[in-house]
């Protein structure tokens, strides 16, 4: 509480000092929203209450463009918070082709959720500054963005004594030792610093010792070579007297194995809970899709590593994914790699590791969305170069010549109940996996941009051409070309061939249609006839960068109008 | 053992006595919901029953918790009915064999029994399809009352069945047509099989459920009113984007409250099934490669014998024969028992039509093709069942102008469903059959316990942790699986006795049937210890040791 008075207290100040920078001060940077109005530090990171305040203060500040809902509520009863950005002057959100983000599904990859919202946050302040780019975005798109998709544990790392690591999961209690009680025994936060860090202790037969051009470090002892020091693992102790040291901590089950894509269960898949979607939160967001067919592209982020990843998840599914789909996943992920620089497009199962029932899957091979998973911060931000050969070494000298060591607890003594004299130090949760504040707001900016670049991508379409012919007999024949102007198709051939959502209608109105058809092939007139509700002509798709042909045959009319309803492509209409 | 079949004559001869039969036909729901309620307030001390959740058709799934007091640390057996909405007898079953136990529970070693397990009965898990066999045209469905859109093109259930004949069961149309697949099956013209086009055969007829095309897609009768089957949505072998199954496994109400309800269950060892899955006939046969994949399709070994031991019990006890091989559907729940709940699951269809010889009084002749509806309205004749055919007749169809159009055929239901009069025995022999099963559940015995006096002060304690049940403590499958907990040995000591080796408290992997553990410990000072060992599958067991 107390922290928090004085968090709020320092916001007062800040805000009071931001009013005395006026505007006319200020010379904007290009690329940045010259005059935000909602003011928000993108070098830090925020927990559920300050992501709440901001989702709420963009949408108080930007009624026409910002919507705050909750898809549900966590485990421990909090909303799980999803943002809807789009112009609302201009059509009706639920029926543009949208990209849904989300952030933070692993707890302790929280920066995802400051990507997120930074997504959010520029989206709406350059389109209040008149960015002509990014209006006609949104006139065009909708964005449902969801910067924690686990809120409980996302508070847990940030609050708590914590690793890097810790949590990964969610907070329902898992009875990891099998023994009947859950969490009895999770990290210790020995020395009470709020950190978890490592133990090490003197030892006579110990394999480590420190190194000797940086006395924070421990290195293996080589062959010929004497130890100093044992390495025991992480701050804690026994706390069931089972004879193992943190074996039952908080949850311990994984929520990017929940997914209803070829799920499999725990002694198969690590960290699977009980179903497809048995995790409140994920629950929370499979009903959200579902109910926004809408959505044609997604974006997951995680960290860390530097990745753009795709799927297959596991071997078991590289023929769902097929060449069609890959060709637009490709451009899309070579496109990141540019914009990204350090990090590479990969595929999960054969460049990451195999995972069944992750997120990623599920929307592709359940949905037909294409959908990247980033892993976020690579070492080669560091010194903008690949890493070395030795980039845990990097991790030292990079903390001590641009972070002045702030990222680490150095070494110091400990009774411990169970080792006796010990050391604790190490690195906080808050390095290694974590950007530094100085590069946050950076790298959010560029997976900002990719994301932009992929929703740019759904489809756009719109009616071309209307040819009207007399045909004799009082028949009219009317044809028209229905365009995709852009890279995705309004269904992904893993949509097609599982007739996931519904055709795209192309439906024609003045006159009365007497048949309908498909145009396969105009010159050589090669066509479909649709015999059932001939005015409606259902299409199973419109490839990207090509268009569809429909014809009719009508009695009566000279003024006929064409309208597209598409659920990932969006409407589309024209009239001759 | 012996005992038990002792009793089991005697408590057939007792049911037969006892049960009052005055029910007529198969139980829909409110029947079901007055039996389940007559059955906790007739014996309040041994059953509880509540609503696990509602269908989206509203109607309630019942379970019943049978045993006495704190019935969730003991070991337990679940009794599913109804995981497909078309097997009534299923439910009859689950209900029936909660009554008849009930009956028999001032017997000595049925309250024994009862002191030492629980038994979870659900005993439908698809109400809303089930009500079908009610309904003004009797249908057989599978599906919830979701609504789905079958054939993906947009609409919702808008191509149903149509009772063409006014008969009021769904039944079956045949058109004379030369692109027909089917023709008379000649050993009983009333029924129809697929021509054989490899042995120059020629179809005559276009077979399809009795309906009309209401959307004119082509396709007859392809999205009706059924929505979600409750035995094509578990996680197991799950196949999406066919009609029945649900867009993503385990997305019904009723099959996210039952494995949620059974997650939490640890003390749960055997799961039965009574719906279309047969392993207790026949039980599953090891399949090493089955195995050796990362997603198991076979089950281990250990687990296999265990089965082969319940089926030898299974067949004993209901005397049951000739049971057709089944073929588990995806998403199945019996498999996911064992496959994803990791429990030893038994499934039995409880009945099947009986092989008959033909009868050379009414100049029966053998059957030259396989044909379960002639094999059906064979045996029918036998027992004088007459009302479960329905003559082909000819009517006019809006779909076939001008072609010859016939309803008839085998009554819905009939083929998985025996006459009610039946249903009794059937469900008196299950009966028997579970508590056999419970006879065989796993047990913890701490047996040849040994001390010896290493020196002055300090003894070594040795014991054996026996399963002197049949079945394992837990499965093979569930090895890995925290949902199943480990047997959990611990030794209370004083402040003056310390542990020199051996472990104070330790957890102890699966322990197979008749098989033990030995565990050893030196302990320093006096007095007595006392050694627990248990888990939820096993009941506990505790001992004391003088040092």
């Amino acid at each position: 509480m107390r922290k928090n008075i004085i968090l709020l207290a320092a916001m007062i100040l800040c805000a009071g000092i931001l009013k005395a920078q006026k505007p006319e001060n200020i010379l904007a940077a290009v690329g940045t929203p010259p005059n935000p109005k909602v003011q928000v530090s993108w070098n830090r990171y925020n927990d559920y209450a300050a992501i709440t305040d901001i989702c709420k203060r963009l949408a108080a500040a930007h009624p026409n463009l910002v919507k705050i809902e909750s898809m549900g509520k966590s485990f421990q009863g909090k909303d799980l918070w999803v943002v809807t950005i789009t112009d609302t002057k201009v059509g009706n959100a639920d029926k543009k082709p949208a990209m849904y983000i989300d952030g933070n599904i692993h707890s302790n990859e929280i920066q995802g959720s400051e990507f997120a919202l930074y997504t959010a946050w520029y989206l709406a302040e350059m389109y209040a500054s008149g960015n002509k780019s990014i209006m006609s975005l949104l006139a065009d798109k909708t964005f449902y963005i969801a910067p924690t998709i686990n809120p409980d544990a996302r508070d847990n790392f940030i609050h708590q004594a914590n690793t890097a690591h810790s949590p990964r999961t969610g907070l329902i209690p898992i009875d990891n030792d099998r023994d009947g009680t859950t969490n009895e025994d999770g990290f210790d936060d020995l020395d009470g610093d709020g950190h978890i860090v490592m133990m090490r202790r003197k030892s006579a037969t110990g394999r480590f010792k420190v190194d000797p051009t940086d006395n924070r470090r421990m290195i293996l002892v080589g062959a010929e070579e004497k130890g100093e020091y044992e390495l025991l693992g992480s701050e804690g102790n026994d706390n069931d007297g089972d004879g193992f040291v943190n074996e039952d901590g908080e949850g311990a089950y994984d929520p990017n194995r929940d997914w209803g894509w070829n799920w499999q269960p725990n002694y198969i898949q690590g960290g699977a809970y009980k179903y497809p979607f048995s995790l409140p939160e994920n629950r929370a967001i499979v009903d959200f899709v579902m109910k926004h067919p809408n959505i044609a592209a997604a974006q997951s982020y995680h960290n860390n590593g530097g990745m753009i990843l795709r799927g297959p998840g596991a071997i078991e599914d590289v023929d769902t994914y097929n060449a069609l789909d890959i060709r637009v996943y490709d451009a899309l992920g070579k496109k990141g790699e540019e914009m990204l620089p350090g990090y590479k497009y990969l595929v999960v199962y054969k460049d990451l590791y195999s995972v069944f029932g992750g997120e990623l899957d599920w929307f592709y091979g359940g949905r037909g969305i294409y959908t990247f998973s980033n892993e976020l911060w690579t070492g080669y931000s560091m010194y903008n170069k690949t890493d070395g050969e030795d980039s845990q070494n990097q991790l030292y000298t990079f903390d001590k010549d641009l972070l002045m060591k702030d990222a680490f607890v150095d070494w110091h003594a400990y009774k411990h109940p169970l080792y006796g004299d010990i050391e604790i130090g190490g690195f906080k949760k808050t390095y290694t996996r974590l950007h530094p504040g100085f590069l946050l707001e950076s790298d959010a900016h560029r997976n900002m941009a990719f994301s932009v670049y992929h929703a740019y991508n759904t489809p756009k379409l719109s009616v071309g051409e209307i040819e009207v012919k007399d045909i004799g007999g009082g028949l009219t024949q009317v044809t028209t070309i229905v365009n995709n102007e852009r890279m995705i198709p309004t269904h992904s051939s893993q949509d097609v061939k599982n007739n996931i959502e519904i055709p795209d209608i192309i439906s024609l109105s003045g006159g009365t249609v007497v048949a309908g058809m498909i145009v396969t092939n105009r010159d050589m007139n090669f066509t479909v006839e649709q015999k059932l509700d001939p005015t409606n002509i259902k299409v199973q798709n419109i490839p990207g960068n090509s268009f569809v042909t429909v014809r009719w045959l009508v009695k009566g009319g000279s003024k006929f109008t064409v309208n597209v309803n598409s659920k990932k492509g969006g409407l589309a209409s024209k009239s001759n | 053992m012996k005992k038990l079949y002792l009793f089991n004559f005697f408590f057939l001869f007792l049911l037969g006595n006892v049960l009052a039969q005055n029910q007529q036909d198969y139980s829909n729901n409110s029947t079901l919901a007055q039996r389940v309620k007559a059955l906790a307030a007739k014996y309040p001390q041994l059953v509880k029953s509540k609503s696990l959740t509602q269908t989206i058709g509203g109607r309630d799934i019942l379970m019943l918790t049978i045993g006495t007091g704190k019935t969730e640390q003991k070991p337990a057996v679940v009794v599913v009915g109804g995981v497909e909405g078309k097997h009534l007898l299923g439910v009859e079953m689950a209900i029936g064999f909660a009554e008849k136990l009930m009956a028999s529970s001032t017997v000595d070693s049925i309250k024994t029994l009862l002191d030492k397990q629980t038994f979870y009965v659900f005993p439908n898990m698809s109400p809303d399809a089930t009500e079908q066999y009610f309904a003004k045209a009797k249908n057989e469905r599978s599906g919830n009352a979701t609504k789905t859109d079958d054939d993906r093109d947009g609409n919702i259930n808008e191509d149903d069945s149509d009772d063409l004949d006014g008969n009021g069961k769904i039944t079956w149309m045949r058109i004379a047509d030369p692109t027909g697949k089917y023709k008379l099956n000649t050993d009983d013209p009333r029924s129809l099989l697929m021509a054989d086009a490899t042995k120059g055969e020629i179809g005559k007829y276009i077979l399809l459920p009795e309906g009309i095309d209401n959307d004119k897609d082509g396709e007859f009768n392809e999205d009706g009113d059924g929505g979600v089957a409750f035995n094509k949505n578990s996680s197991y072998n799950f196949k999406p984007f066919v009609a029945g199954a649900g867009e993503y496994a385990v997305s019904e109400k009723e099959n996210r409250a039952l494995f949620d309800w059974l997650f939490d269950a640890f003390n749960v060892y055997a799961v039965v099934t009574f719906g279309p899955t047969n392993n207790l006939s026949t039980p599953v046969t090891f399949n090493a490669p089955g195995v050796a994949k990362r997603i198991i399709t076979s089950w281990f070994e250990a687990d296999a014998k265990a089965n082969a031991l319940v089926s030898e019990r299974y067949n004993k006890i209901t005397k049951t024969k000739d049971a057709p091989k089944t073929q588990s559907e995806s998403g199945d729940f019996s498999q996911w028992g064992y496959f994803h709940y990791g429990r030893l699951s038994f499934s039995t269809p409880g009945w099947w039509v009986p092989k008959v010889a033909p009868d050379s009084a009414r100049k029966e002749k053998k059957f030259n093709n396989e044909d379960a509806v002639a094999s059906y309205l064979r045996w029918a004749t036998g027992q004088g069942i007459t009302n479960t055919f329905t003559p082909w007749k000819a009517v006019a169809h809006p779909d076939f102008p001008g072609q010859t159009v016939e309803v008839g055929g085998l009554d819905p239901f009939v083929l998985i469903n025996p006459p009610y009069k039946m249903v009794d025995g059937i469900v008196a022999k299950h009966t028997d059959f579970i508590i056999g099963l419970a006879g065989m559940a796993p047990q913890l015995d701490l047996i040849n316990v040994k001390t010896e006096k290493v020196a002055d002060g300090l003894t070594r304690v040795t014991l054996k942790v026996m399963n002197t049940g049949d079945l394992p403590t837990y499965t093979k499958i569930g090895d890995r699986s925290y949902f199943l907990k480990k047997i959990v040995v611990n030794v209370k000591s004083n402040a003056n006795q310390t542990f020199v080796s051996g472990r104070k408290t330790q957890t102890l992997e699966s322990i197979q049937g008749k098989e033990f553990k030995e565990l050893t410990w030196l302990i320093k000072g006096t007095g007595k210890v006392t050694i627990e060992a248990g888990s939820p599958t096993t009941g506990s067991k505790s001992i004391e040791v003088s040092l």
